[in-house]
Formats: C-alpha cells, structure tokens, sequence
C-alpha cells in the first residue's frame, strides 16, 4: 500500500470527484463528518495494515460519499473527511496523534489501528475521551480483563480460534486421518496467547502432541524445528505464527521434503498474498473468518467493490470485519447521530447485519462469530470449521507441495 | 551426539555464517578502513535483493544471474555516493571522532532515503518468490538447495575477495592504508581513490548478499536493519578492519546460532550469539583477529 507519510484527505479521490460535481448544491453547505485515525504506512505493522485495514477505510470513504455523504442524524448525509498519518509502527507516535485528534481536531468519530498491540496502545486514549473504538484486528485474551468500555474487538479472539483448530483436528482424528501433532510457536505476546489457549482443548481432546517448540519473531531458519517434527512422525504442523515465519515454515516445509497430512497455521494464510505466493497453496489451513461464498447479504458485492477499487482482494479473514466495522458505524451514526455516548449505547444494544454476518457485542465481545479454519482449495479459502459456518470440506491428507 | 545431528549444526551454521560474512565484510571495508559506520549498509541489501525480486519476476531472469546486475550497479551507485557525500565529510580532516559522527548522520539519512524509495516503488506489502526451493539431501540429512548455493556463492565471493586483497595490486594498496592511512599516502597511494573503491565494494557486497537472500526470505521495505546489526557484531567479533577475522567471525556466529537453536531452542539464538561477542570481548577486547 502506498500511504503517504502525513496525508491530511480533506476527501478521496472518489469523493473528490462527486464533489465537483455537486458542490453548490447540498454540499456546498454540509460540514465535514471528520474521522480521524492511524495506519502503519511504514514499518513492520505496515504489511497488515496495508492489506486489512487500509483498503477498507478508502473503500467505505468512496462509497459513502458516491451516496451524499454519512447519514447523521437529524442533519441529512455529510461527507467524510479523513485526519490521518503514517504512526510509523510505533505506538508512541500512534497513541500521541489520537490524542491530538480528540482533543485539538475534536474529530467525531475515530478508527483503529492496525493489530492487537496497537490496539492495546491506543484504547485506554479513546476510553479516556469516550469515543468507541471498534477494532477488528485485535487478538488477545487480556482484551476481557481491561476495563475498556469504549473498545469493540471483532474478530473472535484466540480462546474460539483455538477451539476451533482442536474441533477439527479432534473429528480428523476420529476419522482416522491424523494422529501426532508437531506444535511450534512465535514467542511473543499473541503466540503465547494462542498456545496457552490451544494446550488445555488439546489435552481435553486427547489429541497427542509429540514435540512443542517456540521460535523468536523473526526468525530465520524454522528448518531444525520442522525436521524435529518430521522425525517425531508428526502429521499435523500446527503453527502459531506471524505471517513473516508463517511464509518461512510453509517455504522450508516443502524445503526439508516434509508434507505433513494437515499444515494449519496461523496469521497469514488467509491473505491472497499466501495463495499467490505458494503457486495456490492447496490444502494448507488457518485462521478463516470469511470468504466472499459465504451466504451473507452484501458480501460478494463487498469482495467486488474491493477488488474493483483496489485490484487486489480482501483477505479471508479479518478485511470483512474491517468492512463491518464501518457499516457498524454507518448505521450507528444514521440512527442515533454523532452524539458518542448514545453510539455507544447502540453498540451495546444491537445486533448488526454486516457483510460478515450479524454480530453482537458482549462487554465489547463480538459473541456472533465463532472462530474459524480455513483451506486453500483450488484458490479459495474455504471455511472448514464449525460446520455451521462451512463453505467446504477437508481435503486430508494434504496434496503434496506445489 | 548423533552424526545427523552433527551435520545438521555443521552445514547449517556455515549456511548461516556464509551469509553473515559476506555482509559483514562489506561493512568492515568501510567502517574499518574509512570509519564510516555505515548504518545504512542493510538498506543496500535490502536493495539488492528488490532488484533481484524485480528482475526474476518480471523478466524471468534467473536470480543468480542478477548478481550481474546488482553487483556492478550497486558498485556504481556506491563510487557515486562516495563522491558526493562521504568524499566531503572525509576531506574536511576533522577529528576521527567527528567523522565518525558526522559521517553517521550521512547514513542515517541515507538508510530513511533507501527505505521510503523502495516503499514507494515496491510498497510495504511482502514480496518474494520461490528458487530452487527443493531438499537437498546431505550426509543422511536434507537441506534447502537455495541455502546451500546462496551459501556456497557468498562464501566464494567473500573468499575471491581475500584473495583481491592478499594478490593484486589494488588490493596491498588497501590494506597498507588500513595498517597505516599515513604511511601508505607517502608511498603515494590516493587515499581518496582507495576509500572510494572501498565504498564501492563494501556496498556492492552488501547487495550481492541482499540478492543471495531475496532466494530465501520474503521481503519489505525493512528487512535492513538487522542484517546491520549483525554485520556489525561480526565485525566487533572478528576485529575492526581484519578481513579474515570477518570471514571467521561469520562463520562462527552461525555456528552458535544453529548450535544453539539445535540443542536448545530458537529463542536462545540472540542470547548465544551476544554471550559469544560478549565472552571474547572480555578475553580479547580487540576483537578475535584484532591487533
């Protein structure tokens, strides 16, 4: 993504364009709905970013304003003007621009970050000013335990995740199809997270964990540990990652000639980048929330307005979330104004329909959507696990490496 | 210990170690020679290795071809940047201590520079691309092919380096000035032109080590730093401006790093490999082939 290093839009591109044409009218005297936020434009958080979050704001910028504007309340529709700039990964910088922007900008509403430390950074700074955060890629237990009424996390967090990767690995079992696990994680705060959720299903499932080992964020050779486990006769890698050392394992699995019956990883698989990369990645499973089959109002139309937009499509499992994120808002804003306290109480109140189906928030919780596991099959990301949710079947054992 | 076991931490570290020596070396020629502690040597690197990316990708060429093209361009753009902005700080014939300083600076800027191209031509999404990703099998273990050539071509690019130096002209020219910058300008060597070259090299290097790697890891606009840093600790480890001690001290970094992810787990990596550098710091302060 191409985000520039401080870019103040006072409208989008698109935006831009409709409103030469209808200023003088309407807009001529509608003030700016201002939403402020922080990307990583730069940095390590900026690949994420880049892919997630980014491409959603501008999308839902462009499409609201093609409609007039935000519905408010009791004023008609007014346009959206974003304040934001590059934090450059760093959450000081993150933490003190959304300080500025509640207090010196006064912005109506704000948008997050991207990831869970940034989350975590910048929360306590919307609590404080009272203006609802809604995070959709924000992943850690410790989430429940702050006292953060104005924080709204999304996507299931690493307890479901993890209760998902057992439930199917326990039914694959049943089945016959794997018996050993190699378990390897990235030692850092949501690693440690997902594996301490992950060890007590797993002892609970009876599912046999042959070998466990952590790696270090950024490391660079995960090849001991994958001939560790290939020599243990592990059939399941089950990979805690990040997605640099998530591209890392998937490339040296292939490397050490080890093609385990299931490879189920974490962060990462579901971005398209992954699938391209790896020639379709067929059979390897992750961390899935959604892809454009699910049966969802608005969500084929959403995968095509983003790739339309972008040329490059939403990732299978947090971008739907980020979309949802903002018709939350939409219509939040649209029914009860921009009044902060009220948007809050709604999004306490409500279930929402979004093109990530309909979610509802339990002390900030999303408690609608389950975690979920996802496969590259024949280029899509189809949800494997809980069959409710299911666009497809398991294909186990995995074909071989491409 | 199990003879798998052993091959495995062997080839693997020297694996590891190739790699380490041929950046660190390139930034021993320019930090032991010239004391400009190029900070920015990582960012060559990550240039380097875009490049590759770029040429494998779009016109098929095959990656360690490009070492063609990256090596003698990077070379280029080095002699360029020596004159414009190194040449200057050098020549002002302040104190080493400033130079040291200000030539710092230089790089900072430089390393900001390099980083916000390469995110504006390249973006910060990951890039890579698959070579020779196929096992290798070894002395009853297997090991990534890519790693063993990217290895095996850093290791001789490294090694023909030593060779320049102890054989031909140019080369004595360069170590007289490192052993003694004033004596070897009474002898008439142009100390200018020598540092220039030095410059060259050093950068050239760092992104024929940055092409080498783009075969073996995803790349962003960050990838960098790191390797800075750790060329920097071979360097310290080997001894300032001691070209073997480099070679060395590369090598055996890598071997106590895959030592220690092998016998004991990935997250000892950093701390085995500063307890080295500590350790013979303490015994010998110069470093290992330090006078």
């Amino acid at each position: 993504m191409t985000m520039k290093r401080r870019e103040f839009l006072t409208t989008s591109a698109g935006g831009a364009a409709a409103l030469t044409v209808l200023r003088g009218k309407a807009w001529g005297q509608a003030k700016p709905v201002k939403v402020g936020y922080t990307l990583s434009g730069t940095g390590p958080y900026s690949v994420g970013a880049g892919i997630t979050q980014g491409p959603n704001y501008t999308l839902w910028q462009e499409q609201v304003n093609a409609k007039g504007g935000l519905l408010v309340k009791g004023e008609g529709r007014r346009p959206i003007e974003f304040i934001s700039i590059d934090d450059r990964s760093e959450h000081e910088t993150a933490v003190r621009f959304y300080e500025k922007l509640m207090t010196d900008d006064k912005v109506d509403l704000i948008l997050p970050p991207w990831g869970t430390a940034m989350n975590f950074a910048v929360a306590p700074v919307a609590n404080k000013y009272g203006y609802p955060m809604l995070g959709p890629t924000a992943v850690s237990n410790k989430l429940k335990e702050l006292s953060l009424p104005y924080f709204y996390a999304l996507l299931a967090q690493p307890d479901p995740i993890m209760e998902a990767f057992v439930g199917l690995l326990k039914d694959l079992k049943a089945q016959g199809k794997i018996s050993k696990i190699g378990l390897a994680y990235v030692n850092d705060l949501f690693g440690i997270e997902l594996y301490n959720s992950a060890t007590p299903h797993l002892k609970q499932a009876g599912l046999d964990v042959v070998d466990t080992k952590s790696y270090p964020l950024g490391a660079k050779d995960l090849s001991p540990i994958l001939k560790g486990f290939k020599a243990a006769g592990a059939d399941v890698f089950l990979g805690l990652t990040y997605p640099p050392d998530n591209i890392l394992a998937t490339t040296q699995a292939k490397e050490v000639d080890w093609n385990p019956a299931v490879f189920l990883t974490a962060v990462g698989t579901a971005f398209p980048f992954y699938r391209d990369r790896f020639k379709g990645a067929d059979g390897v499973m992750g961390i899935a929330g959604w892809n454009p089959k699910v049966k969802i109002a608005g969500a084929r139309e959403y995968f095509d307005a983003h790739v339309k937009k972008h040329q490059k499509e939403p990732d299978r499992w947090a971008s739907a979330f980020a979309y949802a994120s903002l018709q939350i808002l939409e219509r939040c804003v649209g029914e009860v104004g921009l009044d902060r306290k009220k948007i809050k109480e709604m999004l306490d109140s409500t279930e929402f329909q979004t093109v990530g189906g309909p979610i509802k928030f339990v002390k900030g919780m999303n408690v609608s959507t389950p975690g979920m596991v996802g496969q590259w099959q024949k280029g899509e990301f189809e949800i494997l696990w809980p069959k409710s949710r299911a666009t497809g079947t398991p294909v186990v054992p995995k074909p071989a490496w491409a | 210990m199990n003879p798998t076991l052993l091959v495995d931490i062997v080839v693997g570290g020297l694996i590891t170690g190739g790699i380490y020596a041929l950046v660190a070396l390139g930034l021993n020629l320019q930090y032991g020679l010239m004391r400009v502690l190029n900070v920015a040597h990582g960012e060559f690197l990550m240039v380097g290795a875009y490049l590759t990316y770029s040429l494998h990708t779009a016109w098929g060429v095959n990656p360690l071809l490009t070492l063609l093209v990256t090596g003698p361009a990077s070379f280029g753009a080095g002699l360029v940047l020596h004159r414009l902005l190194y040449a200057r700080v050098l020549a002002a014939g302040e104190a080493p201590e400033a130079l040291e300083s200000r030539s710092l600076l230089l790089s900072f800027g430089l390393l900001f520079v390099l980083q916000n191209a390469a995110l504006l031509i390249w973006s910060a999404d990951l890039k890579g691309y698959s070579y020779l990703s196929i096992p290798f099998r070894f002395l009853g273990s297997v090991f990534p092919a890519n790693r063993l050539v990217a290895a095996g071509v850093a290791l001789a690019v490294s090694v023909a380096f030593y060779v320049f130096l102890k054989r031909s002209f140019t080369g004595k020219a360069i170590r007289a000035l490192m052993q003694d910058p004033e004596g070897a300008q009474l002898a008439g060597i142009n100390l200018s032109r020598v540092h220039g070259l030095c410059f060259g090299i050093g950068i050239a290097m760092s992104a024929v080590t940055g092409s080498l790697i783009s075969m073996l890891f995803e790349l962003t606009p960050f990838i960098g730093l790191p390797y800075t840093v750790t060329a920097l600790v071979v360097v310290i480890l080997g001894g300032l401006g001691n070209v073997v001690g480099s070679l060395l001290g590369g090598l055996i970094l890598g071997l106590v790093e895959t030592a220690s992810v092998y016998l004991t787990a990935s997250d000892i990596r950093l701390i085995a490999s500063y307890g080295v550098l500590s350790l013979i710091l303490i015994l010998k302060p110069s470093g290992l082939f330090g006078r």
